[in-house]
C-alpha cells in the first residue's frame, strides 16, 4: 500500500509539473464558462447580455435543463472530452511509459521490492489519473452549471466520469503497449492516434453499412407489403411482376449490405468501442432522466433502395432501436476484454524484458 | 570483516547471454563478505553492470546459482534490504531532492515517519540539506549523484551496490563518499562498488574482482593479487659489476653513476644481505623503497592479452568460452589469493 500511494503521489506531482495539465484544465474551465454564458428563454437564445430570438430554439421547444443536458451530452462530452481533451491527454501521458523504461529510471524502480506487473499496472492507473481529474473537474462543474442555471440537479451527469475514463483507457492501453515496446513518446503517441483512426474508420464503416442495411430492410418490407397487397387484390402479372422485381432487387442489395455489415460488425466487436462508450452517456440520460431531444421535421425521403417512401423518422427510430439493443456488455465488456488483452500482453513483455 | 556471518553475496556460475548471442557473463562466481567494501573492475562491456543488475532484478540471468543476503537471487522482498545506485540514474526532474529520497524509501515500504527522519539524516550526510527542497532539474551532475547516493541508503541497507558512485562528483565530495562507505563497512554492512576510478577503489576496497569478457579474471585482496609483483627498489651508486653478483636481482643503470637494483621480495629481511653487500663494496645507498604493482597496473595486466600484449577491445562478444578461459588460466594471479 505504501508503494502504491508513493507511485500515485509521484504521479500527482508529475501532473502538477506538466503545463499541459493546467492548460487542459483551464480550457475545460473556459468551456464550462462558455456553457454558462449561454441561456435559453421563451424568446430564444441568450449569450451573456445579448438576446437572439429563435423560433426553433426556446423554452417552449426545449426546457432549459434539457438544453444544458443536450449541450453537455452532445457537444461538450463528445467534442471536448472525447476528442480534443483526449488528444491533449494523450500528448501529456504518452511519455509516462517511455520515461519509465528509460535507462537510469527503470533501474531505480525495478530494484525496489515491487513486482513488475504491479509496478506496470500502478503506473498505468496513475496515467488514467490525468483523465480522471480532468473529466472529474469538468463534469462536476457541468453538474453545478445544470443545477444552478437549469434548475435540475441531475446526478446521472456524473456517469460521464467513468464513461470517458473507460473510453480513454482503451486508447491508453495501446499507448502503454507502444511506449513500453518502442520507448519512444512520439512513436507511441502517433501510432495510438492511428489506432484511434482505425477504430473510427471501422466504426464509420459499421454505421454506414448498418444504415444501408436498415434502409433496405425497411424498403424491402414496404415492397413485400405492396406485393402482398397486389397479389391479394388479384392484380395481373403486369402489376405484380415489377413489384416482385423490386423485391428481388431489394433482397439482393440487402444481402450485399448485410455481408459488408457483418464484416465491420465483427471487426468492431473485437476492437474497443470508443464512440459507443461515450454515446452511453446520452442513452443513460435519456433512460434515467427522460431527456428527449426532438429531431428535425419529417420532410425528407430516404434514397436507399428502390423504395423512396421511407421517412427519416422511421429510419432513425429503427436505427436508434438497433443501437439501443446493443447491450452494455457488448459495448463495454468486449472493449474491456480488448483492453485487458493488451494490458496482459504488455505486462508479459514488461515482466520478461531486460533493462 | 566478520567471516562467521553468512556471505552478503555468494554467486556461482552466473551467465547471461543477450539476444543475438552476446555473452555478457560466462559463469561468474563472486563472494562478498559482511563488513567489506568490494570493488568490481573491468573494461567497458566486461559485464559489471549486467552482474549488478542481475542482483537487483533489473536483468534476468540466463543461469544463476547463489544468494544475496541469504536469499536466492531475484527474491523480491530481499530488495528492501538492498541499496542500489545505478550508473546514470535518473529521478524525475520535477521531484525535489528530498522527495526523491522519500520516494525511494516509500518504494522500500518504509513508514512515513521513519523515511522522513532518515531523509533528514541523509541530506545532512551528503551535505544537501539546503538544496533538499529544490527540484532535481536544477541540480548539477555531482549534486544529483549525492542525492542518488542518499536515495540508495535511505532504507539503511545491509548491502549496497554502487555503479560509478563518484561520477561527476568533485574531489571533496569523493572523499565524503569514501568516508560514507567506510562508515558503512565499520557498521558491518557490505558495499559493492563498480568504478573505473581505480585509485579510489584502491584506497577503500578490501577486495576486488576484475571482470574481463564476462569472466572473473582475478578476485582477492589488492595485496594478494599484487603479491607476485612486490619488490624492493634500491637506488645506489652500485656498478654493473657489483649488481651482477646479487642473486635474483635486476640491475638497471640510471646514468650519472646511479643505478637501480630491483629485488623481487616483499620480505625486508631478504634484502639485508643485498644491503650488506653494497655496504661492503663501499657503495653509497640513496634510497630503499618497497614497491608493488598499483591496482591500475594490475587492471591493465588483466585486460591485456598476454600472448599479444595488446589490450582487449571493449565490449562483450560472441567468442567461445574456451577462448576466454585460456586467457584467464594463463595468469598465475587469477585465483583468489586471500579473502580475509
Amino acid at each position: 500500500m505504501i508503494q502504491t500511494l508513493a507511485l500515485l503521489h509521484a504521479a500527482y506531482r508529475e501532473l502538477n509539473a506538466r503545463k499541459l495539465f493546467w492548460v487542459t484544465l483551464a480550457l475545460s474551465g473556459l468551456i464550462v464558462a462558455a456553457m454558462a454564458s449561454v441561456g435559453l428563454n421563451e424568446e430564444g437564445l441568450t449569450v451573456l447580455w445579448w438576446q437572439f430570438d429563435l423560433a426553433f430554439l426556446n423554452t417552449n421547444i426545449m426546457p432549459v435543463d434539457v438544453f444544458y443536458k443536450f449541450i453537455f451530452a452532445n457537444l461538450a462530452v463528445p467534442y471536448w472530452l472525447a476528442w480534443l481533451a483526449t488528444i491533449l491527454a494523450l500528448i501529456s501521458t504518452a511519455s509516462i511509459f517511455p520515461d519509465m523504461v528509460s535507462g537510469g529510471s527503470i533501474d531505480i524502480l525495478l530494484s525496489k521490492p515491487i513486482g513488475r506487473t504491479r509496478l506496470f499496472l500502478t503506473r498505468y492507473l496513475t496515467g488514467l489519473l490525468f483523465v480522471m481529474l480532468q473529466v472529474g473537474v469538468f463534469t462536476i462543474a457541468a453538474f453545478l452549471l445544470i443545477g444552478f442555471r437549469g434548475g435540475s440537479w441531475e446526478p446521472w451527469i456524473l456517469i460521464s466520469i467513468p464513461l470517458v475514463l473507460l473510453f480513454y483507457s482503451y486508447l491508453f492501453s495501446i499507448c502503454a503497449l507502444l511506449g513500453t515496446i518502442t520507448r519512444s513518446t512520439i512513436a507511441s503517441f502517433l501510432i495510438t492516434i492511428l489506432f484511434w483512426l482505425l477504430i473510427f474508420g471501422v466504426n464509420s464503416g459499421e454505421q454506414v453499412t448498418l444504415a444501408g442495411r436498415t434502409a433496405l430492410e425497411i424498403s424491402l418490407q414496404y415492397s413485400q407489403e405492396d406485393l402482398k397487397e397486389a397479389v391479394d387484390a388479384g392484380d395481373p402479372i403486369e402489376v405484380t411482376g415489377p413489384l416482385q422485381e423490386m423485391c428481388d432487387e431489394d433482397q439482393e442489395s440487402l444481402d450485399t449490405w448485410e455481408s459488408f455489415h457483418v464484416w465491420f460488425f465483427t471487426a468492431k466487436t473485437i476492437l474497443p468501442k470508443t464512440d459507443e462508450t461515450v454515446d452511453l452517456l446520452e442513452r443513460v440520460l435519456r433512460d434515467r432522466t427522460g431527456m428527449e431531444i426532438g429531431g428535425p421535421p419529417e420532410r425528407q425521403e430516404m434514397m436507399f433502395g428502390a423504395n423512396q417512401r421511407i421517412s427519416n423518422r422511421e429510419f432513425r427510430d429503427r436505427l436508434q432501436e438497433t443501437m439501443d439493443d446493443r447491450s452494455v456488455f457488448w459495448i463495454i465488456g468486449t472493449s474491456l476484454l480488448f483492453e485487458f488483452a493488451v494490458l496482459g500482453l504488455v505486462c508479459w513483455y514488461f515482466s520478461r524484458r531486460d533493462f | 570483516m566478520m567471516p562467521n556471518r553468512p556471505l552478503s553475496i555468494d554467486l556461482n556460475d552466473v551467465t547471461k547471454t543477450y539476444r543475438g548471442g552476446v555473452h555478457a557473463l560466462r559463469g561468474v562466481s563472486l563472494q562478498v563478505h559482511p563488513g567489506e567494501i568490494f570493488g568490481l573492475l573491468g573494461p567497458n562491456g566486461a559485464g559489471k553492470s549486467t552482474l549488478v543488475k542481475i542482483m537487483m532484478t533489473v536483468v534476468r540471468p540466463t543461469t544463476v546459482r547463489g544468494e544475496v543476503l541469504g536469499q536466492p537471487v531475484g527474491h523480491k522482498s530481499t530488495l528492501a534490504r538492498l541499496g542500489y545506485l545505478p550508473e546514470h540514474h535518473r529521478f524525475p526532474a520535477w521531484l525535489t531532492g528530498r522527495q526523491a529520497i522519500e520516494f525511494s524509501g516509500a518504494m522500500c515500504k518504509m513508514p512515513r515517519k521513519l523515511r522522513r527522519r532518515r531523509t533528514d539524516e541523509l541530506l545532512d550526510l551528503v551535505r544537501m540539506t539546503e538544496w533538499g527542497g529544490k527540484r532535481l532539474g536544477t541540480y548539477s551532475k555531482g549534486m544529483q549523484q549525492r542525492i542518488g547516493l542518499a536515495a540508495s541508503l535511505v532504507n539503511d541497507p545491509q548491502l549496497v551496490l554502487l555503479d560509478e558512485p563518484t561520477d561527476g562528483v568533485d574531489p571533496v565530495g569523493r572523499r565524503e563518499i569514501r568516508e560514507v562507505l567506510t562508515q558503512m563497512r565499520d557498521q558491518g554492512k557490505s558495499v559493492l562498488v563498480n568504478s573505473h576510478i581505480l585509485s579510489e577503489l584502491e584506497m577503500i576496497c578490501d577486495r576486488v574482482a576484475i571482470l574481463v569478457q564476462g569472466v572473473v579474471a582475478r578476485q582477492g585482496t589488492v595485496a594478494s593479487l599484487t603479491k607476485s609483483s612486490r619488490c624492493y627498489e634500491i637506488i645506489s651508486a652500485a656498478t654493473a659489476e657489483i649488481g651482477s653478483t646479487i642473486e635474483n636481482a635486476e640491475f638497471e643503470s640510471l646514468g650519472e653513476g646511479r643505478s637501480l637494483i630491483r629485488v623481487p621480495t616483499d620480505d625486508p629481511i631478504a634484502i639485508q644481505p643485498v644491503l650488506d653487500r653494497l655496504r661492503a663494496g663501499d657503495v653509497m645507498i640513496e634510497s630503499v623503497l618497497p614497491k608493488r604493482e598499483s591496482l591500475e597496473d594490475l587492471f591493465l595486466r588483466s585486460v591485456t592479452d598476454p600472448s599479444t600484449g595488446v589490450a582487449l577491445e571493449p565490449g562483450a562478444n560472441r567468442s567461445s568460452d574456451s577462448d576466454v578461459k585460456t586467457f584467464r588460466k594463463s595468469d598465475p594471479d587469477s585465483t583468489d589469493g586471500g579473502d580475509s
